[in-house]
């Protein structure tokens, strides 16, 4: 009898797949061919039965004869309430650490806390992240964490530490000195009132000094940040002032200042951008304009600008410029400056004053409680230790003996002190020199509060048992106090007595307290945007221009700038491997810091950078009496006679595994001088040229972009931009040749289809600041190896997602000479544009690299993915040649301690420690790969990897909708980078969803893929960068 | 009467020969020992074991001792594994072209380019295998059944292409060999005197009893052979320049790769039998055999194919320049003029260049000036495939991704110990197999030799009244004496 077919209905009989009935789009083969004639037809012979039987029994027989790995995995005995196995939990939390406040959801697997994400319901932070914040998840599971608490290089008890610190804190305070608390910012009000305790009981003082210092500007506006709106600015300046990287609250500026400049949707207006400033920063690589000063006159320039706005006409004439176009948008402007010199930033104030910024784009009601240190408490401390009033210190959350510029000073200093007491999490320099560590909780281990500005109150909740013998800061602080509370109950006794009655949202206290620790964040009653009067004054802006210009009028013709790395910050983030290896957003160098020359001095000293070997020749820099040995890396764009150098770096102590190669750089914190109380960033300076190398670990060479050579170059389609007035005339401006591109994509071979899902992602060149938190999103989402300085050395990195950084001119046609070219004419600074382009697997739909593999291990999935299927990939690398845009990473050793072949053993045996770096092993030890992302594939030594589209979230996604029975909506899947971006500059959704977001972009006018020409059909495309300025039009249509 | 050749010919065997003292004078190396022959196998076999070596550090490892990079993923591997295969050209061109068009030079080199050819393929086939990441799933490449799907390869792959190009190609080279040596194996176990010599000869010439029938079959295999390599020699370079040609890097996606490859093997592949032909002919004093007319006949060769090579690098540049296209532009721009400008100059002054002084008479005669140039061309073609591979990759599409690359000792060790590798098989080859297929020399020895012209213009110099000949233009005295 013939199989018939049974229909429910007619939907079923016209439409027979359904596609949301299946978590695979195809029929999947596995036990086809076997199991459908016994199942369904009946037709198995007796022949066939004794075969499958033979076969079977045999098979089982061989399999059981092998010897098969033992896995342990240990089942809860009782399962915790809030824990399925395999399914992630997220809990609100926030922090703050190092100077960087950021609100997230903390994602833990099985108890694990394993990535952070923004929280969307922050009003700060928005929702977005830093590549920081991305990483602090990784320094939990930092082997170079206090285990216990020591006394010298011995661990003690909690109780011993007690009695014994408590002990003799009690003598010095009989014996009449002093008791100092010496800190960073703490934003934390619970903090502060336990610090209060302590102070009442030992009759303390507590010393506030952030490392990267904010106390000019605080000095400038009475005490207190106010704050700026991005986004109601229609004319923003910043002069010196990297607001998008590292500047005051870069996740917050950065949000919204990329509101006003999306052009999506028909948006015809975008806000515009000029950056004063002497060094390249990513802030000034997304301006509109770049006027390119000297350090010094990144004061000078604020006092000009005051006068032109004041009188119209300065005698500068860039500053004149500037004042023209802030005059025109008076009441929507914003000036910022990065300058730690109370007069500066009275001068600023005096700007945006004259420009009715206050109330409009400043609101000073609401102010920043993340920096309050004063460099006054840094020299205080130094000087109390050293004259011997302070007798006890007990350093929280800071570690001077790095960041303080007259850390050798304190050094000695601390020797004379009765008791020194660390409570670092990890192994530091002040830690070291301490004579007790009482090591604190890592935030993610641990209870606290956070308010980063009036009103705004997040909770940190821990998401995971502590790991060690550590015990909160706040509860040593209690304890020594005589107060024994845990500090749980003491947060909610705070909240409870100071904050339930500011709000009315709700009615009792518990209801508050769940809901806050639910959504994480708690806003207090009061308009935070109204207008407040201008309070603060230094002293009166005349003077203070007067001031300025006596203070930075002759610094000289070399000056040295020094500046706050985005990945690395005030060197909190020094001892975080994923960190060190995200490579600086504007040179591209990883695992050390460097001095930023301009070109022209490299042209005129003819200094050597080796773009192949990677050889940088080395210079020795001299300011303020103390001098650092760096390589000297020319960048375009850095005004001649400047030369940068990034704080954080150059530590000496370090206690895990990683050991020697967190240790990279020089510190530069010593060469900060002094201007009145306040430490100053710029300084006169002195370079010698040393006749040395070395090797820099930069991942993407300069200059190579702007060859003058057969022409070619400047008409790849990788990078495409225009100006605001070209997009106003034509939608596709910048992006005219894509209809052609278009037109001509012929194919005599099939198309592959996609019927269900068909994966998309668009980035938006205008908003991307090239930040790196995606990178680093990236890096821990999908478990990305780090290799370590040698590798990189060796152009190794694994990342899978990579900001490419492109430089181009503003006027092409005059400035077309190639920088390395050292008759080449004088290169001004000021004319150089930055393109930022984060760069993934663009996932075509024509891949080149699938029909090479001869083993088909990389494949298309019938929703438009390239899929790797690692445990069949034989590491060929054809793949990888064949990719265009050289986006698949291969596992040159055994990166992941994944591979059954213990190639690592032998090598311990053979070649000294294995062929891997400290840190990569480092990342092998039990503790670090707690941080591992169950759901993706720790890959083994020789095969490819790549971006996978976050397929483990898409996956996931397509479960939950089906298992609800419902289509899947846009925006529920969001791939890892996207979810970090501070300016949504990424979208991911499905292109076969008309409804969606990224298939609305497709349409953009905008839209282009990266050479295209070549048929890849990438489904990652890019918006065009539009660049707000008129003058310059004539340059439009320039593509690099 | 013998059969007809002209006399103008010149005698590819020189000497006053007959069967006996042919059979005397190419079964002999087999049959003695060389000091010198221990001293070049120990010395070979050391960097033999160098090779062994090196693969087995890469295995324990990983790829990363290698000095490759995320740019450029093949470098030196693919470089030595072309340059290798492209050797390995020589001998079945020389063997089954040559027999199918009745060059009558092949029979004295033929035997030995074969063997070249086996070892050459052995160390070429080295490097596809140990620069994959995973050797040990190596099966992988193979279409084998299987319970994973079943899963298949991937045969749009031209790196499966380049499996069965490669296995095919061997196995018939193998068998083409083998099948020539069964007579002369038979003619080792005659003269053999010890008990094993005899046996083991007698089982490697599978029994050979020189019958009638044997010969005849054996002559039919020979033309089969001849016919299935034929198309081989120039299948297998072809799928091998597929690896590059059918990808989208710019100086890699060029249509004229396959000729141009298949040229350039055979040119080196020649180069490689001059240089080891030179060497065996003096060590085992086979210069009757492998005379100066055998070399001056190849040398015609590589000045052909070596033009036809530069022929191909000009015309890259040209349409390089004409299509128009920008990728291809700068990719031949920074061939040339690029980082490594110094690779591209050392192929075209050792490809192209050199090979021109073969258009002068002297210079294709003069066995130093062979010498040297075989050594030449051998670095200017491993200096094209590294050009081809390394340059393209190192600086393609995107701009940000460009690298260099840096060889490794590793990188370095494994390419000189393949050349002991190849050295050590030649050495063993030499010493226990005869290096000139003796069959094949006698059969042309009433045709072709020195002896059978001297009888026939002797023959017609009585009969006709002198002969103008050859003794006329002097070739058999000076030939003789050389």
């Amino acid at each position: 009898m013939e199989d018939k077919v049974y229909w429910k209905g007619l939907e079923e009989l016209e439409q027979p797949s359904q596609q949301n009935d299946r978590e695979f789009a195809d029929e999947l083969p596995v036990l086809g061919s076997i199991m459908e004639p016994i199942t369904t037809k009946g037709t198995t012979s007796r022949r066939d039965f004794l075969k499958m039987l033979g076969f079977s029994t045999t098979a089982a027989v061989v399999a059981a004869g092998c010897e098969m790995p033992v896995r342990k995995s240990i089942p809860y005995a009782f399962k915790p309430e809030e824990v399925t196995p395999g399914i992630a939990n997220y809990y609100a939390s926030a922090t703050y650490q190092g100077g960087d406040y950021a609100a997230v959801l903390v994602k833990t697997r099985e108890g694990r806390p394993i990535k952070v994400e923004g929280n969307s319901l922050a009003t700060v932070s928005q929702g977005g992240t830093s590549s920081r914040a991305q990483a602090s998840v990784l320094s939990l599971y930092d082997g170079g964490r206090y285990r216990n608490p020591m006394r010298g290089k011995e661990n003690i008890t909690w109780e011993t530490a007690d009695k014994e610190i408590g002990e003799k804190l009690k003598a010095v305070k009989d014996a009449g000195g002093k008791i100092v608390i010496y800190s960073a910012t703490i934003p934390s009000p619970s903090t502060l009132a336990a610090i209060e305790e302590f102070k009442k009981a030992y009759g303390a003082d507590h010393l506030v000094s952030d490392a990267v210092s904010y106390s000019g500007i605080l000095a400038a506006n009475g005490g207190a940040i106010p704050s700026y709106h991005f986004d109601k600015a229609k004319v923003i300046v910043g002069i010196g002032c990297d607001f998008l990287g590292t500047w005051l609250s870069p996740i917050e500026f950065a949000k919204d200042w990329s509101k006003n400049r999306k052009l999506n949707g028909g948006k015809k207006e975008m806000s515009r951008h000029i950056q004063v400033e002497s060094a390249l920063t990513v802030t000034g690589s997304a301006a509109d304009k770049r006027v390119v000063v000297k350090p010094s006159e990144e004061a000078t320039f604020a006092v000009d600008l005051l006068k032109a706005i004041e009188s119209g006409a300065s005698g500068n004439k860039r500053a004149d410029a500037v004042a023209k176009e802030l005059t025109a948008a008076k009441g929507a402007a914003l000036v910022v400056s990065g300058s730690n010199d109370p007069n500066v930033q009275t001068v600023v104030n005096a700007i945006n004053k004259a420009l009715d910024s206050y109330g409009a784009t400043i609101s000073d009601s609401q102010t920043y409680n993340t920096k309050k240190g004063s460099d006054k408490a840094a020299a205080d401390l130094v000087a109390g230790l050293d004259g011997g009033t302070i007798k006890a210190v007990i350093f929280y959350n800071s570690n001077p003996l790095l960041t303080h510029p007259q850390a050798a000073k304190l050094k000695d200093a601390l020797k004379k002190a009765a008791v020194s007491v660390s409570f670092s999490e990890v192994a530091d320099e002040t830690s070291e020199a301490c004579a007790y560590v009482c090591p604190d909780n890592h935030w993610l281990e641990s209870w606290n509060d956070v308010s980063p500005k009036t009103g705004v109150y997040n909770i940190t909740q821990p998401t995971i048992t502590k790991l060690f013998n550590t015990r909160q800061a706040q509860e040593t602080l209690l304890a020594w106090s005589g107060n024994n509370t845990n500090f749980y109950d003491y947060i909610r006794a705070y909240w409870d007595k100071n904050l339930s009655g500011k709000q009315s949202k709700f009615t009792g206290f518990n209801a508050l307290w769940d809901v806050t620790v639910h959504d994480g964040e708690l806003v207090l009653d009061g308009d935070k945007t109204s207008v407040g009067t201008w309070s603060g004054s230094y002293t009166a802006p005349a003077d203070a221009a007067a001031a300025v210009t006596a203070a930075y009028g002759n610094l000289g013709e070399t000056q040295l700038k020094v500046y706050e790395s985005v990945a690395i910050g005030d060197g909190t983030w020094a001892g975080n491997p994923f960190q060190q290896e995200n490579p600086d957003p504007i040179t591209k160098i990883t695992w050390g810091n460097v001095v930023l020359t301009s070109v022209n001095f490299r042209r005129k000293n003819n200094i050597k950078n080796d773009l192949e070997l990677k050889d940088y020749q080395l210079v020795k820099v001299t300011a303020n009496g103390q001098s650092v040995t760096l390589p000297a890396v020319a960048v375009p764009g850095v005004a001649d006679g400047t030369f940068a150098i990034a704080v954080g770096y150059g530590k000496t102590v370090t206690n895990g595994a990683a050991g020697n190669d967190l240790k990279v750089g020089q510190n530069a914190y010593p060469l900060l001088g002094m201007i009145g109380d306040n430490y100053s960033f710029i300084s006169k300076a002195t370079v010698e040229v040393l006749n040395q190398e070395e090797k820099v670990a930069i991942t993407q060479s300069h200059h190579n972009i702007v060859l003058k050579d057969l022409g070619g170059i400047k008409k790849r389609h990788i990078v495409k931009e225009t100006t605001l007035p070209e997009y106003l005339k034509s939608p596709d401006a910048g992006n005219e040749d894509r209809k052609e591109i278009l037109e001509e994509l012929v194919t005599l071979y099939y198309k592959h289809e996609y019927p269900g899902h068909h994966w998309k992602m668009n980035i938006d060149l205008n908003s991307c600041i090239g930040c790196g938190a995606c990178v680093t999103a990236c890096n821990i989402e999908n478990n990305v190896p780090v290799v370590g300085k040698d590798q990189v050395i060796r152009s190794r990195e694994m990342h899978w997602m990579r900001i490419d950084r492109y430089f181009t001119f503003t006027k092409m046609e005059e400035n077309a000479t190639d920088p390395a070219d050292k008759n080449a004419p004088a290169l001004p600074a000021e004319e150089v544009d930055v393109v930022f382009q984060p760069m993934l697997c663009q996932q075509c739909d024509n891949a080149p690299c699938e029909n090479v593999c001869p083993v088909a291990a990389t494949t298309h999935s019938s929703e438009g993915l390239n899929q790797m299927t690692y445990n069949r990939c034989i590491g060929t690398r054809y793949c990888a040649n064949n990719c265009p845009y050289k986006v698949r990473r291969f596992n040159w050793y055994d990166y992941q301690a994944a591979d059954s072949f213990d190639g690592k053993r032998v090598g311990k045996m053979w070649a000294n420690e294995g062929l891997l770096s400290d840190v990569t092993n480092s990342m092998h030890e039990p503790l670090a790969r707690m941080v591992l992302n169950p759901d993706v594939t720790v890959r083994s030594r020789g095969v490819i990897e790549k971006c996978s589209f976050c397929v483990q979230r898409t996956q996931e996604g397509k479960l939950a909708a089906k298992k609800e029975n419902r289509p899947l909506k846009d925006g529920e899947i969001k791939s890892a980078c996207q979810t970090a971006c501070p300016t949504d500059a990424i979208v991911f959704g499905d292109g076969n969803n008309k409804e969606s977001v990224v298939a609305g972009l497709l349409q953009d006018p905008r839209t282009f893929g990266v050479i295209e020409e070549i048929h890849t059909m990438p489904n990652v495309t890019y918006l065009t960068k539009v660049r707000n300025r008129e003058e310059e039009a004539k340059a439009a249509g320039k593509e690099a | 009467m013998h059969a007809y050749e002209s006399d103008f010919r010149e005698p590819l065997i020189n000497g006053n020969k007959n069967y006996t003292i042919i059979t005397d004078e190419l079964v002999g190396p087999t049959e003695k020992t060389y000091t010198g022959w221990w001293l070049l196998l120990i010395i070979f076999g050391c960097l033999a074991g160098l090779f062994v070596f090196c693969l087995s550090w890469t295995v324990f490892f990983g790829i990363g001792v290698w000095g490759l990079n995320k740019t450029i993923d093949w470098a030196w591997d693919i470089t030595n594994f072309v340059w290798w295969i492209g050797i390995g050209h020589a001998g079945t061109l020389i063997s089954a072209i040559l027999l199918l068009f009745r060059q009558r030079f092949r029979t004295g080199i033929n035997r030995a380019a074969e063997a070249m050819t086996i070892f050459a393929v052995i160390c070429a086939g080295m490097f596809p295998v140990f620069h994959m990441g995973r050797v040990w799933n190596a099966f992988f490449i193979f279409p084998y059944p299987n319970t994973r799907g079943p899963l298949w390869v991937n045969f749009n792959s031209p790196l499966l292409w380049d499996v069965f190009a490669i296995s095919t190609y061997f196995s018939v080279s193998l068998l083409f060999w083998y099948s020539g040596l069964m007579p002369d194996f038979a003619t080792i176990r005659d003269r053999a005197k010890g008990k094993y010599r005899k046996m083991i000869y007698n089982i490697l010439s599978f029994g050979w009893t020189g019958t009638a029938k044997q010969w005849q079959r054996f002559e039919s295999l020979s033309l089969i052979l001849a016919g299935l390599s034929t198309p081989l020699v120039l299948s297998v370079h072809t799928i091998v320049s597929f690896d590059f040609a059918t990808s989208v890097i710019p100086g890699w996606h060029t249509t004229i790769f396959p000729p141009y490859f298949v040229a350039g093997a055979i040119f080196s592949g020649f180069a490689m039998v001059e240089t080891l032909m030179l060497i065996v002919r003096k060590v085992f004093k086979l210069e009757d055999y492998i005379t100066v007319n055998h070399i001056e006949s190849m040398n015609k060769i590589i000045v052909l194919t070596g033009s036809i090579v530069g022929i191909a690098y000009i015309t890259e540049l040209f349409i390089a320049w004409y299509s128009g296209y920008m990728y291809e532009q700068f990719a031949f721009y920074n061939r040339a003029l690029g980082k490594y400008w110094w690779a591209y100059f050392m192929m075209m002054s050792c490809n192209v260049l050199s090979p021109q002084a073969y258009w002068f008479k002297p210079a294709r005669r003069n066995l130093w000036v062979t010498f040297g140039l075989s050594i030449f061309v051998n670095i200017g073609m491993w200096f094209e495939r590294f050009v081809i591979i390394v340059t393209s990759l190192a600086d393609d599409f995107l701009v940000s991704s460009w690298a260099y690359f840096q060889p490794t000792w590793v990188d370095i060790a494994i390419f000189i110990g393949s050349i002991g590798l190849f050295m050590t098989l030649f050495l063993l080859f030499c010493r226990f197999f005869p290096v000139i297929a003796i069959a094949e020399v006698k059969s042309i020895f009433r045709t072709s030799s020195a002896t059978a012209k001297a009888e026939r213009a002797k023959e017609l110099g009585q009969s006709s009244g002198g002969f103008v000949g050859l003794t006329t233009f002097g070739i058999l005295d000076k030939d003789a004496k050389q």
